[in-house]
């Protein structure tokens, strides 16, 4: 074990497989000699070459592109977005061609994009979203939203491995906030599991990403007042683990669900929907969504404080639902 | 959710051509609550054993069908109905048809609340002070959760005797529990008394067996008050007579029924041998090759997959790539055509845990499948297969099958043909032999080398000794020279 | 005044020996031009009797382009083939049957009913299926040539698109990656003069389309498209020099749509004189010829080859009908892939 921040672990993950598997190789702009706008990929070229990190022209059709056909050839490529909101520019490619490409003619394609996505730092408009559920809705496409350093590094290793497009979200909020224990050797964590962030008994809240401190945080607040509180981090969207989220709506019979993402068509949406159509029997409230609204992510602080949710947010919101 | 109304457990259709099953086993009894889905008993048809989950949640009313005995397909099994529905039909004269909701106040209370949705829920109970109890917008006590809906069915609760701490005084999850748990159920007074009513206070009746238990007992046979009293004259159905029409056992011998799926192998077996011309070669294999990579392979594929690369694998492997080059092996004969095929559907011979039976899944399109996705593919359906969890189209439709009588140490065997294939195939011991070899000068040395003997079973109306020979060459090639880009 | 090489005409047999082919490899791409429109030919007919279903597109006229570069590509090329280049499927081998059965949605189509028409390619032949945004495949082949350059290997990849593709961002992204990189790829531009009913001047503005590839640091060719040889030689010449480590090329090869956008279109919006001008260069009429004079093709040879193509084809539709519609309940099924599905040609 040694303690990383949630940055590290990615890093440490990376290139712990490119160490062992050839196959594996980076691409984005700025990652090269630079080390990635976050410094993710910090030396790695020294150690493994401009041909297995390559720094990309500003084309993030031809980088996603790129990687698909060379995952074809029998690569492993890891496509870095600068911010996931550069990662509209590569639409076409994920959607049309990567996503449906093993469906129509039964060629996998392993590709990883990483994300960095997430706000709260005044990043303005176009480097601060979390469009995690444009893509959940496209199947053939793995969504991966890691909270925690040490899913960081296995849910990265994982997506790795997996045969399929997978794109990891990585919220930029936690690349250095964050720090725990990270086991040193190589491990894979499993999509489609949850974790349970926190045990509880009154209201379940089902979160990822950042949120998932956002709701420890509000829970911490309603212990003194008696309120026992599950938070399930989901980990992954695509695939999502439906069974923790209904056995946890069963126990508490209160769901709160919570996203950084707008809310309209958002995948909270799809949460609620699967615990209204299979677990109706079992709610004692309905189920409550907190969100952010659905407009552009804001820059200036009191805009962007009132466009994420806040731990308040959170903690007046379970409030209402145990007093429901 | 309880289920509302009684469900018919029914003798379900395992595969388009199966008619009819036998019970092997009831897992739960009557006046056993069950959930829905949970396995519920277990049936034996000649394609498939297997579990039949419970279509709905509640308690054994009945079991209609006994242990052994074998009936059509859609056959009336068992009831499952909800809990105080149960104690209502065994008051209740018997009859054969369950429709008849016995409790009309809670069955259909519990019957609403799962088919409307919870903001227009009336309040369940009977003496519910009627019109503002609907009223959504009043007070808000009377809005009843779907949760609370449910327990209050469940528990025959009047929802309007529970003390509500929720928002404007609303019944929540926990108020209703509490209330169960403290006994409130009292409440509604209707239901759970049944049990007490029929049993006298007789003297202490020497047969145990007769004895009500609390939980509901068994609804239709013997209604009459007074079981005790009837039981000690004639404890007639004891030790019961063998089936009528079967012959006498003879002293020392002992019967027991055949099994659906004994009867099955049994038919098939002598089919089998009356419609092919059995012939068997044999042929020995140096597996040193194979020994070697699955040592390699092992932990990878035990730790990254979680399967084991046994022989059997690497065999099925080669068979299948070999089989592309036999396509009469891999055929069958079809009244006065041969057919032949353009993919293999791989059946293993699988023994039941019980060691009573053999079952034969089948891995459909084994040709498109690596040394991975066969280990995966067999270990999986020989799992379920075990566990009696194959559905009907994964023990049909194979197209060569393999049998592994070597896991005790035999070398040799002439197994009988899975009709209608041409062929089988049987593998062996892998043992370490004296085995005569060449060194590097090309001079004979004996060596200590894995050997493993294969046989084809064909069927010589098809297939000629001499293509079987070459198949066994050819397969014997694979394995001894594995190429490593074949998995 | 344009800035790219304008490729010659293979003039005799003794001039197309020296690029590589005998005469026996001329009656192949011969052999294969004719199965290439007979495929369509035949594919139009059981589209007509209902028995293809959504749209049906041809290659009419640009058979000796499609051909012509797959017979340059070596074995272990890969190429990312459009709807407009059936020859380069034939070429590499896949068997006519199943393309039938992929008009048809059959279960034995490459695509196995997912996908249609054109949309297909068969992996272990080194090709990548298409996609309807045709521009998109260009950087899916940079791709695959980025993957070569990184293993060391000297394989090539073959990128095509169209006039109409050109206009679009991917087609710039994708050779500028290749140019900036070198990359191992050759880009085959099927100029047919109509993107649907868009005319080249609403498509591009520069003279030729080849003239970009000096924009993107490599040479540009304009080839006569329906000269099979001479796309042949021009392919070769560029992928020996991308297997060479010469860095892209960018071949554009002009044809006529000899048909509409699709079977549903008459493309009124072409000139009449403009068909009857390009008919006259019919691509396979033009290279029967060429045999008849410079290899001495007989009689008897050219009647086998048509006789041997009608066969094909005859057995491939009975086959192709005979083959399973695909099964309803697995429409949601093989969405993603599983590990052991990676046991393709290249994920060995």
């Amino acid at each position: 074990m040694a303690e990383l921040t949630y940055l590290q672990a990615i890093s440490d993950g990376l290139r712990q497989e490119m160490r062992r598997d050839k196959r594996v190789f980076v691409i984005g702009e700025d990652v090269g000699v630079y080390g990635g706008a976050f410094k993710v990929t910090l030396g790695f070229q020294e150690e493994f070459g401009p041909w297995r990190v390559i720094d990309a022209p500003l084309s993030e059709t031809a980088i996603v592109g790129g990687c698909t056909g060379a995952a074809i050839m029998g690569m492993r490529p890891v496509a870095e977005m600068q911010f996931a909101d550069f990662v509209s520019c590569a639409w076409d490619q994920l959607v049309t061609v990567a996503a449906k490409q093993f469906y129509r003619v039964g060629t996998p394609i392993p590709i990883v994009v990483r994300l960095p996505s997430g706000g709260g730092f005044s990043g303005g408009p176009f480097h601060s979203q979390n469009p995690e559920s444009s893509f959940a809705h496209i199947a053939g496409l793995k969504v991966v939203c890691p909270s925690t350093p040490e899913d960081a590094k296995g849910l990265l290793i994982s997506a790795i491995e997996d045969p399929n497009p997978v794109l990891y979200f990585e919220h930029k909020h936690l690349y250095r906030r964050i720090k725990a224990d990270v086991p040193e050797e190589r491990y894979t964590t499993p999509f489609g599991k949850a974790r349970v962030h926190r045990e509880g008994d009154d209201v379940t809240v089902v979160t990822w990403g950042a949120m998932v401190y956002t709701a420890a945080e509000a829970a911490q607040q309603l212990e003194g007042d008696g309120i026992s509180v599950e938070i399930l981090d989901l980990r992954t969207l695509v695939p999502w683990d439906r069974d923790a989220v209904l056995e946890s709506a069963k126990k508490t019979s209160k769901v709160l669900v919570l996203h950084e993402d707008t809310r309209t068509g958002g995948f909270g949406g799809e949460i609620a929907a699967t615990i209204a159509e299979e677990a109706f029997e079992h709610l004692d409230a309905p189920i409550v969504r907190i969100t952010a609204p659905d407009s552009p992510v804001p820059f200036s602080p009191p805009l962007e404080k009132a466009f994420i949710p806040q731990v308040d947010d959170v903690a007046a919101g379970l409030r209402e639902l145990a007093e429901y | 959710m309880a289920t509302p109304t009684a469900v018919d457990v029914v003798m379900p259709q395992m595969g388009v051509s199966v008619s009819e099953g036998t019970i092997t086993k009831w897992l739960k009894q009557e006046g056993e609550e069950i959930q829905a889905d949970e396995p519920l008993l277990e049936i034996s048809t000649d394609k498939v054993d297997t579990e039949v989950p419970s279509p709905g949640s509640g308690v054994v009313q009945q079991i209609l069908v006994q242990e052994g005995e074998t009936v059509e397909v859609g056959t009336r099994l068992a009831v499952i109905g909800a809990p105080g529905a149960a104690r209502e039909e065994e008051a209740a004269p018997p009859e054969p048809e369950p429709e008849p909701v016995p409790e009309p106040a809670t069955a259909e209370a519990a019957a609403e609340v799962s088919a409307v949705s919870s903001a227009e829920t009336p309040a369940p109970a009977p003496a519910a002070p009627e019109p503002e109890a609907v009223d959504v917008s009043g007070d808000g006590k009377s809005f009843v959760s779907p949760v609370v809906a449910r327990i209050a069915s469940e528990h025959n609760v009047d929802v309007s005797q529970v003390q509500g701490t929720g928002r404007g005084g609303r019944v929540t999850k926990k108020d209703i529990l509490a209330f169960v748990e403290s006994g409130g159920q009292a409440a509604a007074p209707e239901a759970p008394e049944a049990p007490a009513e029929p049993a006298p206070p007789p003297e202490a009746a020497p047969t145990p067996a007769a004895e009500p238990e609390p939980a509901p007992p068994p609804p239709a046979p013997a209604p009459q008050p007074p079981p005790a009293a009837a039981a000690p004259p004639t404890p007639a159905a004891a030790p019961a007579p063998a089936p009528p029409a079967a012959a006498e056992a003879a002293p020392g011998e002992q019967f027991e029924p055949m099994t659906a799926m004994r009867k099955g192998i049994a038919e098939h077996m002598r089919r089998s041998l009356d419609t092919s011309a059995h012939v068997t070669s044999a042929i020995e294999v140096d597996m040193s090759k194979v020994v070697a990579l699955r040592d390699e392979l092992k932990p990878e594929f035990q730790k990254s997959y979680g399967v084991n690369p046994t022989y059997l694998i690497f065999v099925a492997r080669a068979v299948v790539d070999t089989l592309k080059d036999y396509p009469w092996i891999n055929g069958e004969i079809r009244g006065e055509k041969i057919v032949t095929r353009n993919y293999v559907n791989l059946g293993f011979a699988v023994e039941l845990a019980d060691g009573k039976g053999l079952i034969v899944p089948v891995v459909k399109n084994a040709e498109g499948l690596n040394l991975l996705g066969m280990a995966r593919s067999v270990t999986d359906v020989a799992e379920r297969a075990r566990n009696k969890q194959l559905t009907p189209d994964e023990v049909q439709g194979g197209t060569f099958t393999i049998t592994n009588p070597g896991g005790y140490g035999t070398f040799h065997g002439t197994p009988v043909i899975s009709q209608p294939q041409a062929a089988i195939l049987g593998t062996y011991a892998v043992v370490k032999r004296p085995w005569v070899t060449q060194d590097e000068h090309g001079k004979d040395v004996i060596a200590i080398r894995p050997i493993m003997n294969l046989t084809l079973t064909y069927d010589h109306r098809l297939v000629d000794g001499a293509l079987a020979g070459r198949f066994l060459r050819d397969l014997r090639q694979k394995l001894e020279t594995w190429d490593e880009a074949a998995y | 005044m344009a800035i790219a090489r304008e490729a010659e005409p293979v003039g005799s047999l003794h001039e197309i020996r020296e690029a590589g082919l005998d005469r026996e490899d001329l009656f192949g791409i011969y052999r294969n031009m004719m199965i290439t429109r007979g495929i369509e030919e035949r594919g139009h007919i059981l589209y007509k009797q209902g028995k293809v279903p959504g749209s049906f597109y041809t290659g009419r006229g640009n058979e000796a382009s499609s051909v012509g570069v797959a017979t340059a590509m070596g074995p272990e090329d890969i190429g990312t083939p459009l709807h407009r280049d059936m020859g380069v499927h034939v070429t590499r081998g896949v068997e006519p049957w199943r393309i039938f059965a992929q008009y048809m949605g059959r279960e034995d189509g490459p695509t196995r009913g997912r996908d249609g028409n054109v949309h297909m390619a068969d992996a272990q032949l080194g090709l990548i299926a298409m996609v309807s945004h045709l521009p998109a495949m260009l950087p899916v082949a940079v791709g695959a040539a980025l993957a070569f350059r990184i293993r060391e290997e000297k394989r090539v990849a073959v990128a095509w698109y169209g006039e109409g593709a050109s206009a679009r961002g991917d087609t710039h992204e994708g050779m500028n990656l290749a140019g900036v990189r070198r990359l191992p790829v050759v880009f085959i531009c099927d100029n047919n003069q109509w993107a649907y009913s868009t005319p080249t001047h609403l498509e591009y503005a520069c003279e030729t389309l080849a003239d970009r590839a000096q924009a993107y640091g490599f040479d540009g060719v304009v080839v006569d498209g329906t000269d099979v040889l001479a796309v042949y030689r021009e392919t070769k010449r560029a992928i020996e020099k991308a297997r060479g480590g010469d860095g892209p090329t960018l071949i554009e090869s002009m044809t006529l749509r000899m048909e509409g956008h699709a079977v549903h279109d008459d493309a009124f919006y072409v000139p009449k004189e403009l068909f009857e001008e390009w008919a006259k260069r019919d691509p396979i009429e033009r290279f029967r010829s060429w045999l008849r004079e410079n290899a001495d093709m007989s009689d008897e040879e050219e009647d086998e080859i048509a006789a041997g193509v009608k066969r094909i084809l005859n057995q491939a539709i009975e086959r192709a009908e005979q083959s399973q519609l695909p099964d309803p309940s697995t429409v949601a099924q093989r969405v993603f892939a599983r590990p052991e599905d990676l046991d393709t040609p290249h994920h060995k």
